[in-house]
């Protein structure tokens, strides 16, 4: 089988990113670029479908130049191959215009592709649009917050989890298909010296001249959307709460504290 | 997965030793475990010259922020401060160690050395005679005719080689600081009377570590400054403030907040330094297939008010460097050459000169009565009421005061002067 | 001028946490219930050690990585690791 997942070369965590108090911008030396916190979830799920079924895990991710270290990083877990597609041309895009690059860049180097695996959101812009846009320009179905799969002939047989309503679902899809991966779902392994002493080797980088995509479909040009304003939110604190008493009553309080916290919202049958 | 040498850590020391053996046509591996090299890396703020001109000259097209031209030493008590200031000729720099390491590690990589990251080594590999013979990361082994240790001074690769025992809270001390940026490096130059390129070096005793062993410091950068504390900790038993507040009552206290006022926070860091030099290093620096350099070899000069890290560091590494290349083979009496070359080199000799001085520095005259008799003294000389004080009796009324015996202090000042 | 609490400290650095391994266990939280002077709450920069009520709780997220705390427990109770794959905090410009 041939899985593609999907990465953005993200922040790690919002607060690298700092916002001059005087002048309202955007601190911009210094910001750390790393494969997006919640695709390894989704790499890890490719993997273990890899180990399951055989076949091959191909990363592909927009970014500039400095998003090498990020794919390097995900051969190192595991990752077959994978396609930096780079051009000055695709700055500037919003999800949309990146999905265009995906999707073109999906069909042109891995046309026979069998599942497209994203992670749920980005955790520096958490818009979590990329999978079922990159799905319609595609044209095959997409299923998000998926947690567990298996392939039965062509069938992808999905379970996924929604918060919100507290249930557990099962879904049948026709394969080629697009799934985002339940965030903390998964334990990714980790970045092996094996792999990523050869990691440039499995690395390829490919530009406009070879996409040869349309100059209004990419980069800010074909971005619908736009950033119009931002606003700096304040920190919580740091918690630390100590629970003790029998398993099953820790368990409650525990999901207790969670609720009015708001963590995790209060639903029935929360497993 | 087969080198000729394996350097574990991707810091001064251990890049300094990659490069010339990638230069000289070995095969080279850095094993780093942070995402850059550098991501990882801490220290005070400042770099010495003098031996880098020797063992890596091409530092001076390095990253360099700005060169020492104001040296400021400050005695602090709660409401007094005593400064102590001199003019220096550029013997050292100051600038971010990200900046530097990372210069250093695209030297090595354009010399061929090839630099993986992310990988966190668990243990130096033996055979079955002993020898080191390469690393394990996880399930991987990877075999290398030399290992090189630059782990840093936690060391815990050392530890678990059986080599050195558990790091004890005597051998060393905690540097906190913090990384504040200006609004421009003109503010900078302003606030702190610096031209271009030229930086200011200050060190602090007494209040910042509670009058315990230990002091404050402060570099500036471009348009941020470094300021922080180090503690040792031995004496954690004594300190009133936990030690993650003292960088911000040191950055608060009425005679340094006027300095970095308005000045944003960029980052906070920790890391540990060896304190006793020589005395914390292992048994041999050379074993079969293993040298050890920089910290975790305790290849570092703390003398209470200087420090001096990076270029004992550098210089181990290079001195290791052309030992692997002299040696011919990997056994313990071919590498011995490593031993003889630190020891004519200014490393061991100046490491050995300064092995007393933690005994000195443990005293707490050094950290309690001298910050506060100096600031005393001074500040009733120049205090002009009913009386007008000769220094004498500034010395006499101040000993009196604070309970510090005057001849005590002399004794300890020749002592001192000797041994620092 | 205002004091930055350890928390704003914190916030201010990039962090990449391994949500699932911790590099830091406490091998035995009984060693902890009974040491009487918790050195460690006092000297990690990053107060990653804070008693809670009968407990020592540890958070090991918004750690510096200076091992300092396995050097000053004084009952070996720490079991210290460097985080793999290149996580834990993220220096850039110190």
């Amino acid at each position: 089988m041939k899985f593609v997942v999907l990465t953005k070369a993200a922040v790690p965590l919002s607060s690298a990113i700092r916002i001059d108090p005087k002048t309202g911008t955007l601190v911009r030396e210094g910001v750390p670029l790393t494969a997006n916190v919640w695709d390894r979830d989704a790499v890890e799920f490719a993997l273990e479908m890899r180990d399951r079924y055989g076949g091959e895990v191909v990363a592909i991710s927009m970014a500039p130049p400095t998003g090498i270290l990020a794919l390097e990083s995900l051969i190192g877990m595991g990752v077959d191959r994978a396609i930096l597609a780079s051009d000055r041309a695709f700055a500037g895009a919003d999800t949309w215009a990146t999905a265009h690059v995906l999707a073109k860049t999906i069909e042109k180097y891995v046309p026979d592709f069998d599942l497209v695996v994203t992670g749920e959101e980005t955790i520096d812009s958490t818009t979590a649009h990329i999978g079922a846009q990159t799905a319609s320009w595609l044209g095959v179905p997409y299923l998000y917050y998926v947690y567990n799969a298996e392939v039965r002939g062509r069938t992808l047989i999905a379970k996924r989890f929604l918060e919100d309503e507290g249930v557990d679902e099962v879904y049948e899809l026709k394969m080629p298909a697009v799934i985002s991966v339940l965030r903390s779902s998964q334990i990714p392994r980790e970045v092996k010296l094996s792999r990523k002493l050869t990691a440039r080797e499995h690395l390829q980088i490919v530009d406009n001249s070879k996409l040869g995509l349309d100059q209004d479909c990419v980069g800010l040009r074909g971005s619908p959307t736009m950033v119009v304003g931002m606003s700096p939110a304040a920190y919580p604190p740091r918690k630390r709460i100590v629970i003790s008493g029998a398993p099953g009553e820790v368990a409650k309080k525990v999901a207790e504290v969670l609720r009015e916290l708001g963590v995790v919202c209060a639903v029935s049958g929360l497993q | 997965m087969k080198f000729d040498v394996a350097v574990v850590g991707g810091g001064p020391a251990g890049l300094a030793a990659a490069y010339k053996l990638a230069s000289a046509g070995f095969r080279v591996v850095v094993l780093e475990r942070g995402r850059e090299p550098g991501s990882k890396a801490m220290y005070g703020g400042r770099v010495y010259t003098h031996w880098l001109d020797k063992y890596l000259p091409e530092f001076r097209k390095a990253a360099i922020d700005r060169w020492v031209t104001r040296e400021l030493v400050t005695f602090l008590t709660e409401d007094k401060a005593v400064t102590l200031e001199t003019t220096t000729e550029r013997g050292s720099f100051v600038t971010p160690l990200v900046s530097f390491t990372s210069w250093l590690a695209r030297l090595s990589r354009d010399a061929g050395a090839q630099i993986v990251t992310e990988i966190t080594v668990d243990q130096l590999a033996r055979d079955e005679r002993g020898r080191f013979v390469g690393v394990k990361s996880g399930s991987d082994f990877l075999r290398a005719d030399y290992v090189i240790d630059a782990e840093g001074v936690n060391r815990l690769l050392l530890e678990r080689a059986g080599i050195v025992e558990r790091l004890k809270p005597e051998t060393v001390a905690v540097g906190v600081k913090e990384v504040l940026k200006f609004e421009s490096r003109k503010l900078l130059e302003e606030r702190f009377g610096l031209g271009e390129e030229e930086g200011l070096a200050w060190t602090f005793a007494g209040y910042p570590t509670e009058y315990l062993p230990g002091g404050g410091f402060l570099y500036t950068y471009r348009d941020s400054v470094a300021i922080g504390v180090v503690m040792y900790l031995k004496s954690w038993d004594k300190l009133k403030t936990p030690v993650y507040d003292l960088v911000e009552k040191l950055r608060l206290h009425p005679y340094v907040a006027p300095y970095v006022r308005g000045a944003m926070l960029l980052e906070y860091g920790a890391r540990m330094t060896p304190v006793v030099g020589i005395n914390m290093a292992p048994p041999k620096f050379h074993y079969d297939g293993l040298l050890i350099v920089g910290d975790a070899a305790g290849f570092l000069l703390h003398t209470g008010v200087l420090i001096r890290g990076v270029d004992f560091a550098v210089a181990s590494g290079v001195l290791a460097a052309e030992a692997i290349r002299e040696s011919g083979d990997p056994s313990a009496e071919a590498l011995s050459i490593y031993e003889k070359k630190l020891k004519s080199s200014f490393i061991y000799p100046q490491l050995e000169k300064f092995r007393n001085v933690d005994r000195i520095l443990g005293d707490e005259t050094l950290f309690r009565d001298l910050p506060i008799f100096a600031t005393g003294v001074v500040n009733r000389y120049f205090t002009i009421d009913d009386k007008h004080r000769t220094l004498f009796e500034a010395l006499r009324e101040t000993s009196k005061e604070t309970n510090v015996s005057l001849f005590k202090l002399l004794i300890y000042m020749a002592r001192a002067v000797r041994n620092i | 001028m205002k004091y930055f609490t350890i928390e704003e400290r914190l916030n201010a650095n990039a962090w990449d946490v391994d949500i699932h391994k911790p590099h830091i266990v406490i091998k035995d939280p009984e060693k902890c219930r009974h040491c009487e002077k918790k050195p460690c709450t006092y000297m990690c920069p990053a107060k990653c050690y804070v008693q809670q009520g009968d407990y020592l709780v540890l958070s090991t997220e918004a750690c510096l990585e200076c091992g300092t705390c396995r050097v000053v427990c004084p009952h070996g109770a720490i079991e210290w690791n460097y985080p793999r794959s290149g996580m834990g905090v993220w220096y850039r410009f110190t």
